[in-house]
């Protein structure tokens, strides 16, 4: 690509076919869009090539990381895979899923013409869409117009939010609650954008662990808070209907930035305030 | 099959009458004993087929969703997938006959038999997603009892299939019924319906109960009342 005296962090989108240009200079930051055809190997953004870069003018809140680490994809621009679709595009993918559906009808040694399953294929079709929507929706869109300045430097917590997503591993669903809380940098977010941030994040194939990191540093990025912390608490089907059985067990997995990673005390109070009770 | 010839009560008066007009409007069900099996004794290759299409599917609807089949974490979901779904599935490959044959024994007991609590996940045929629960099973043994043990891989059985509710709960109580010919059968099953949770109506703390109730169950209601309060599931 081409070579300027500021400094340039080349990131590109393996999913779309175009690639953005950040340029940071110390005052300003322009995008530039290029088309261009990448091979695909990942769905999430990777930094392909770093000369250098700095970020300490970068009005990023999170001050305590270094600032010479390259500039990480940014949770809030990732573009939806399915944000682009049609109608049209949307009915061919419902369509295709129900002629896989028939054929796992078939193959499991079903009668796919008895009356219970003659739907079947096209209901579980519109199930598997509805558990995907996530894919469907940017988080930008979502949060952006429910930022409000506010003089607020209690910790926020909204916790227990249920929450219901697609192991990608098997394709089972796994289920249970999300606490979040964050310390405000005089900016707050709307409550109930912190369960559409779940909703967009779990409504995918996911792996509990990145499921958490998502949520985390989503609203991390959109208000840039003093610290953010999040924790994830789930039933796996594909536990507990197969392989190893074991009925009573849960995953837990957290995230925790900023001060609640420094700071025990700020961790403690939100581990004592979020807590997520047995369901 | 012996509908009540005794009675364990002696309250009802018109036992008689009420068996007569119950057998009137009982529908003539197939035996559930000797049901055949989709998948009964196949053979390597065949099962090697079927997860061979599966997987194809699963691989066609990885893309449909409109993620990248190629990355990392997705590259063997189709064939996890598969064999989880065989796995749901597995009992098209058991025959009830062939599970409780050996487990049905002699005994002088009569009174009622409970095992409640027991665990059960099976897949809505509707939406093939899964379904869970507890299912609490009872019966009035008429000089034979059934393994207990053997009771809870009836309920495998049927559950690890596509189901409706309703159908699992009739199948669970007439095969025991046809197994062990007792004076009479309760089965309640108590579900949360994930099609029902995570999609469509959204209501997250609903749950579904189907009973069956055949037999002495069925015509004494103080023998089903007793069943209610011995056999509640517990909350889960």
């Amino acid at each position: 690509m081409t070579s300027q005296s500021t400094d340039i962090v080349f990131i590109d989108s393996t999913t779309s076919r175009e690639c953005h240009l950040f340029e940071f200079t110390s005052k300003l930051r322009t995008i530039m869009k290029v088309n261009q055809d990448l091979p695909h190997d990942s769905v999430n953004l990777t930094v392909r090539s770093v000369k250098s870069c700095t970020c300490s003018n970068h009005d990023n809140g999170d001050s305590d990381r270094t600032t010479n680490a390259p500039r990480k994809y940014s949770v809030l621009d990732e573009k939806a895979l399915r944000e682009d679709d049609t109608k049209l595009v949307r009915d061919q993918r419902v369509q295709t899923m129900s002629r896989s559906y028939e054929i796992i009808l078939e193959s499991i040694g079903e009668d796919p013409t008895r009356q219970g399953l003659l739907k079947t294929p096209k209901r579980a079709a519109e199930a598997l869409v509805f558990f995907t929507k996530g894919y469907e929706q940017s988080i930008r869109e979502i949060v952006s117009d429910a930022i409000f300045d506010e003089d607020c430097e209690n910790m926020v917590v909204v916790k227990e939010i249920d929450m219901y997503s697609l192991c990608e591993h098997h394709m089972v669903p796994f289920f249970g609650k999300v606490s979040v809380g964050y310390l405000p940098n005089k900016r707050v977010l709307g409550l109930s954008k912190i369960a559409r941030i779940v909703e967009v994040f779990s409504r995918r194939l996911q792996v509990q662990e990145r499921l958490t990191r998502q949520i985390a540093e989503a609203i991390a990025e959109a208000i840039k808070p003093r610290g953010v912390a999040v924790i994830v608490e789930c039933l796996h089907m594909c536990m507990i209907m197969r392989g190893a059985q074991k009925v009573n067990s849960r995953t837990t997995t957290s995230a925790m930035l900023g001060v609640f990673r420094e700071d025990p005390k700020s961790r403690e109070e939100f581990l004592s305030l979020g807590r997520i009770n047995p369901f | 099959m012996a509908h009540l010839s005794e009675s364990s009560n002696n309250d009802d008066i018109n036992m008689n009458n009420l068996h007569i007009e119950d057998k009137k409007n009982d529908v003539r069900r197939s035996s559930v004993l000797d049901e055949g099996t989709l998948r009964e004794n196949e053979s390597e290759s065949k099962h090697e087929q079927r997860l061979d299409a599966l997987k194809n599917a699963y691989g066609i609807m990885l893309n449909s969703v409109g993620e990248d089949a190629m990355r990392q974490g997705l590259l063997k979901t189709p064939e996890r997938a598969a064999k989880a779904m065989l796995f749901f599935t597995k009992g098209y490959e058991q025959s009830v006959r062939d599970v409780v044959s050996d487990a049905i024994f002699d005994e002088e007991c009569d009174n009622m038999v409970v095992v409640k609590d027991i665990d059960i996940y099976s897949l809505c045929e509707h939406h093939l997603i899964p379904f869970f629960g507890k299912v609490s099973v009872g019966y009035l043994p008429n000089k034979r009892v059934i393994g207990l043990s053997k009771i809870a891989r009836i309920v495998e059985i049927f559950s690890r299939r596509l189901q409706v509710q309703e159908r699992l709960t009739q199948q669970i109580a007439q095969a025991i019924e046809e197994a062990v010919q007792p004076l009479g059968v309760g089965v309640i099953v108590e579900c949360v319906h994930m099609c029902m949770v995570m999609r469509g109506a959204e209501k997250v703390n609903s749950r579904t109960t189907t009973s069956a109730m055949l037999g002495n169950f069925r015509h004494n209601a103080k023998t089903r009342e007793e069943f209610l309060i011995i056999g509640r599931n517990s909350s889960f």
